[in-house]
């Protein structure tokens, strides 16, 4: 067990930067649920309009890059600029998660180590790099469910209820 | 006794064997991806709210030094001699030299998928397969040099340029800061291409596959890696004594970075410990 070893009593105000430095997994977990939630929406509105060629404005984009079909789509969020949404995008139908970076740029779960100008760009490099055959994980049973018998979520949580109310999505994508 | 870590290419065959024995003990019992999970956890982007610890921050250094004594504090329970050997790669910098050898890490991906075939990580060995990747994979990937793109290892010049620097780090202490020796080591540079992947952040493009993703912890070269970058901290430390770890104060509340970074005596999540008290562990271990 990782935090086990490490896994010390902290004060209440660790305890809230603690909860500030990872996320809520209840957190992206409902990012995840709102996301589908949106998708699932998404293909009444697909079905109206071509796959191709590829569409992009700057709120959304639909189209199969290497074989595989992107979408992305800026979701407003209540009480925020339009431009603040959340980005909800999916590889084949399933999530993938975006950062963004404070020079505006994009990087995504699939590849941490680079960004890019814009979610589409991120996107397609995404599936640049997922190999063939292969599909991006859908992170939402283990988040939803606590499938794991996730000994350092209880460990170095030391328990944060609403202690990250006011982060940024981790994979979550706030724009 | 403070122990000693070892250039990978140093092991003898027999140092060799019982550091991979002990990761492999570490993934059978499941231990070695809660690892895997913590570092996906506490990946936070500069562009968004909340507290940063492990990336585009200045404890980008002391978070991964602690996570990497946990490891080995991990793998010493199963074999008190091992210790995680350093990846030196501004002199092993092909895709057949060490580490990427059968008796260490295995060779790279093939052209196919990118999977990797050969060595004790292979995924018909039976003992590494990946259960929290980005992908639904169950195969560990790498596509060592960028087949699609090439792109070379660091050089030694690159990694001195960040040296160099006898500032720690500055404001605004994310990943947009062009000065200082955290982000010129970490490797953010300004927008995309070749030129915005330094050091850190270029290793981990170079090794490709699962080291360039969130998930990047299931390639076991990710603690070489870091071991290589903990002791570039060392150096950097004897070259300008008189610096030290930035901030030494937390941001003002009037500083947009307040509350998103961690300074000099602050605790680091999620540990109990300051980037003070990490900043020297000769105690613990030293660099050979």
């Amino acid at each position: 067990m990782v935090v086990g070893v490490g896994g010390v009593a902290v004060g209440a105000e660790q305890q809230a930067a603690a909860g500030a430095a990872r996320p809520s997994r209840r957190e992206v977990a409902r990012g995840l649920l709102v996301s589908a939630a949106a998708l699932a929406l998404a293909p009444v509105v697909a079905a109206s309009r071509p796959v191709h060629p590829a569409q992009a404005d700057g709120n959304s984009f639909d189209e199969t890059y290497r074989g595989r079909r992107i979408r992305g789509v800026l979701v407003p969020v209540a009480g925020r600029r339009a431009a603040d949404g959340e980005w909800r995008i999916t590889i084949d139908g399933r999530p993938l998660h975006l950062m963004r970076r404070a020079d505006g740029s994009w990087l995504s779960m699939v590849d941490h180590y680079t960004s890019y100008r814009t979610p589409l760009e991120a996107t397609r490099a995404a599936v640049d790099e997922i190999g063939p055959r292969q599909r991006l994980r859908d992170l939402a049973p283990d988040r939803l469910g606590g499938g794991h018998a996730d000994g350092h979520s209880g460990g170095h949580a030391g328990g944060h209820p609403g202690g990250d109310a006011d982060m940024g999505g981790r994979h979550g994508v706030r724009a | 006794m403070a122990y000693v870590r070892k250039n990978v290419r140093a092991l003898t065959a027999g140092e060799r064997r019982r550091f991979v024995n002990a990761l492999l003990t570490l993934k059978r019992r499941g231990e070695y991806d809660e690892f895997v999970r913590m570092h996906i956890d506490f990946y936070a982007a500069d562009g968004e709210k909340g507290l940063r610890t492990a990336h585009m921050a200045p404890s980008f250094l002391p978070w991964h030094r602690r996570f990497l004594l946990e490891l080995e504090r991990a793998l010493r329970r199963v074999d008190s001699s091992v210790t995680v050997p350093y990846w030196d790669w501004t002199r092993d910098r092909t895709t057949t030299s060490v580490p990427w050898t059968k008796d260490l890490l295995g060779g790279n991906g093939r052209r196919s998928d990118r999977q990797v075939m050969t060595g004790p990580f292979a995924y018909a060995t039976g003992q590494w397969t990946i259960k929290e990747g980005v992908t639904d994979g169950r195969f560990l990937t790498r596509d060592l040099g960028r087949s699609a793109a090439p792109l070379r290892l660091p050089t030694r010049s690159e990694l001195q340029w960040a040296l160099d620097d006898p500032v720690y780090d500055a404001w605004p202490w994310d990943s947009t800061v062009r000065k200082g020796f955290r982000n010129k080591l970490e490797g953010w540079g300004a927008g995309s291409g070749s030129a915005s992947w330094k050091n850190h952040n270029r290793v981990h493009r170079w090794v490709g596959g699962a080291m360039l993703g969130g998930a990047s912890v299931n390639d076991p070269v990710f603690w070489l890696h870091h071991a290589f970058l903990d002791l570039q901290w060392y150096r950097w430390q004897r070259a300008h004594r008189r610096h030290r770890y930035l901030p030494a104060e937390p941001p003002r509340a009037s500083d947009a970075q307040h509350r998103r970074v961690v300074a000099r005596h602050q605790k680091l999540p999620p540990w109990d410990e300051t980037p003070d008290q990490l900043d020297d562990v000769s105690r613990i271990y030293r660099y050979a």
